[in-house]
């Protein structure tokens, strides 16, 4: 019998080829239905989520969890989104993306109970899984821009039009809305995972052994450079678009090597 | 009686008629109510309602002799024109009965239009409506069928793609512009030559909320254009400058060499920081340089791209506007079976009114005139001729109730037309909608009039 998650992963699986079958050409409707799709699987997500607060049980205790719970923001954040903007080509990106961190979740063991774990590595881990929730979407959006801005110049024009995406105007500013909204979320969990790890005293003498965590301050670095850039020196578009993804993949580069660390 | 037999429909458009006919026929807004109070004066009409646009002029209405009803429309139109009838007739077109119905579906639902699926026709037939409704010469059949062809035209634009995508190179345009900034709301739009195509493409710009700077090699032409667009003139001589500032940039000037070269366009480019330009060159030959492009932040599109989805569009309309037919040819089926039900209730009562009374007038003058008859036979008597009356009814009632024919005259029609029968009751839909029509979407706006 399939668990719980197995059917959300199934009705992720579901939008995500809705979404992806709209980009590939089908019609309009299938953007649609997959937004639906979409919004159900949130729904079931946050009823498994919530039964788990209500056991008394942190949603994001375990790194599995944590990845659900990451999985759980896009995808209800997207969905928030996707009521206001033109956004179904970017479904075609933040579905497959959650479908592919549930699988993931199901696939990274849970670490036997990190012993001291605490207030400070809970409120570490909540930020740090917020903050990265939060860049995905914008990372995303980035893509979209990416790809829009191609076939503007490609004058692929009567493609736009028919598919009636959101504007370039609009994934840039909703992109740099996620970058602001994620970055002092980031910031704290950088401060408190860097606190949390003292306190275990495993910071000093072991950065070499741990390029994440210089990989995560990277990241912290360049979305910091992203915001500085844009509002003090107006930038915009392509080259805040790769900035973006640049920070991104920094991100991912930091959860990549922690749970190889986690899965050794 | 009523029936869709009686509506008729007697017009010119721009299928059948040269513009210089159908000026000739306009009929101010204004105007419009204390024609239609002439028209249903006339002989045989008793509803009625004027469609008139700049491509069409369409008396919509319910005539008891549509013989009388259609020479009388005629003449009076060629009154009104003040030509002579024998001109205006071979430009006229006539339909009646569900025909009639059909072809208000088809105008409602922008088939019939110039620019098939232009969105403006559907509130022109709703104010045709509204203003034959306040003239007070719309009744319960034309009342009917405006209000379902509003259904079906929502049906059509909802479920078919044929009013969305636009179809002419300066709404193209707009949608592009609009691709990349989401909307003209506080954007810059310059204005590079001010010669006719600058002054159309400018005035479909005008009530995007835009504003307007022009510049031209010749600054008193400008300055011409600028007033009469509200907009602001700009230095000629610093075209780095006023593209530094521009969101949007329009050229059409009659330059034979690019006036926005690229090192130009890459200089003022430096300016705005990568911030997105939107170049739209509708000049032959072209005014901005193509490599211009290839620049960051740089979007251009020529008039050879604007005409291409402009055409690809119009091709798409014309496969949904098949889908369109075939959803116009069902509701009329559905609308011609449902009016008919209609009818069938109070055609019934009416029937079944005229045949009893028949009976107990003639029976009670037969028993009246037997004075000689006991009590109890003059009802037996009475009861007798009910009876047989009653009979009768039974196998006319029955068939009116199930007759589903397609086609050829409805027994409805059949039976009221056999007894001459006068149905009264007011004909309502009840799923008619009130409410006001969507309005267009925005960047669709197409001169239509």
């Amino acid at each position: 019998m399939a668990t719980f998650t197995e059917i959300q992963i199934g009705v992720y699986a579901i939008a995500s080829a809705l979404y992806l079958g709209y980009l590939l050409g089908f019609r309009e409707r299938s953007a649609r239905l997959g937004r639906l799709v979409l919004a159900l699987g949130v729904l079931l997500h946050f009823a498994d989520i919530g039964a788990r607060c209500i056991h008394r049980q942190n949603p994001v205790s375990s790194t599995p969890e944590a990845m659900g719970f990451v999985a759980f923001l896009i995808a209800a954040g997207f969905l928030a989104a996707s009521f206001r903007y033109r956004l179904a080509a970017a479904g075609a990106f933040a579905a497959p993306a959650v479908l592919a961190l549930l699988v993931l979740a199901r696939v990274v063991p849970a670490e036997p109970g990190t012993p001291a774990m605490g207030t400070l590595g809970r409120t570490h881990i909540f930020l740090a899984t917020v903050g990265v929730a939060v860049f995905t979407l914008a990372a995303v959006l980035a893509v979209l821009y990416l790809i829009e801005d191609r076939q503007l110049k490609r004058k692929r024009f009567g493609l736009l039009i028919d598919r009636g995406a959101a504007s370039l105007e609009t994934l840039d500013r909703l992109a740099a809305r996620c970058v602001s909204f994620g970055f002092p979320i980031f910031t704290v969990a950088l401060v408190t995972g860097a606190l949390w790890i003292a306190r275990l005293g495993l910071l000093w003498g072991s950065v070499a052994m741990r390029p994440e965590y210089l990989l995560a301050v990277a990241t912290w670095i360049a979305f910091g450079v992203l915001l500085v850039a844009r509002v003090g020196a107006g930038w915009q578009g392509r080259r805040a678009a790769w900035l973006t993804l640049g920070g991104f993949g920094g991100a991912m580069l930091v959860l990549v090597v922690y749970f190889l660390r986690h899965a050794a | 009686m009523e029936s869709l037999t009686d509506v008729i429909v007697l017009g010119v458009s721009h299928r059948t008629a040269p513009v210089a006919v159908r000026e000739k026929l306009t009929v101010a807004e204004e105007q419009v109510e204390a024609a239609l109070r002439q028209v249903v004066a006339l002989p045989g009409i008793r509803e009625a309602a004027l469609l008139c646009t700049c491509n069409r002029v369409e008396v919509y209405a319910v005539a008891s002799d549509r013989e009388a009803a259609l020479r009388a429309l005629g003449s009076d139109l060629a009154v009104r024109a003040s030509v002579a009838a024998a001109e205006l007739e071979p430009h006229l077109y006539v339909r009646s009965d569900s025909e009639a119905v059909h072809h208000l579906f088809r105008v409602a639902s922008s088939l019939d239009s110039l620019v098939v699926g232009e969105p403006q026709i559907l509130g022109q037939v709703k104010t045709t409506h509204d203003l034959a409704l306040k003239s007070g010469t719309a009744g319960p059949i034309l009342n009917l069928c405006f209000s379902r062809a509003f259904r079906v035209a929502r049906r059509v634009r909802r479920e078919t793609a044929i009013a969305r995508n636009p179809v002419s190179v300066s709404s193209v345009a707009i949608d592009l512009a609009r691709q990349v900034f989401g909307g003209f709301d506080g954007r810059r739009v310059l204005i590079v030559g001010a010669g006719k195509m600058s002054d159309l493409a400018a005035r479909a710009l005008q009530g995007q909320g835009a504003t307007l700077t022009v510049t031209n090699r010749t600054p008193g032409r400008a300055q011409e254009l600028a007033v009469r667009m509200g907009g602001d003139v700009h230095a000629w001589e610093d075209l780095v400058g006023a593209l530094a500032t521009a969101d949007i940039v329009l050229a059409s000037t009659g330059a034979r060499e690019p006036v926005l070269t690229r090192a130009l366009v890459a200089r003022a480019q430096k300016l705005r920081r990568g911030r997105p330009l939107f170049l739209i060159d509708i000049a032959v030959p072209r005014d901005v340089e193509p490599s211009c492009a290839e620049l960051p932040g740089i979007y251009l599109a020529d008039i050879d791209d604007l005409q291409k989805v402009a055409s690809s569009h119009r091709d798409g309309r014309r496969g949904e506007a098949e889908q369109a037919e075939s959803i116009v040819e069902q509701e009329l089926g559905r609308f011609i079976e449902s009016f008919r039900g209609r009818q069938v209730g109070p055609t019934v009562v009416a029937l079944r009114a005229r045949v009893i009374t028949l009976a107990k007038t003639e029976a009670e003058k037969l028993v009246n005139g037997m004075p000689h008859l006991a009590e109890r036979d003059r009802r037996a008597i009475l009861n007798f001729a009910e009876s047989i009356a009653n009979k009768l009814l039974h196998g006319p009632q029955m068939a009116l109730k199930k007759d589903t024919s397609g086609d050829g005259v409805p027994l409805v029609t059949a039976v009221q037309r056999l007894f001459d029968l006068t149905v009264v009751e007011a004909v309502e839909d009840p799923a008619a909608d009130a409410g006001n029509e969507g309005e267009p979407a925005a960047g669709q706006k197409k001169a239509s009039g």
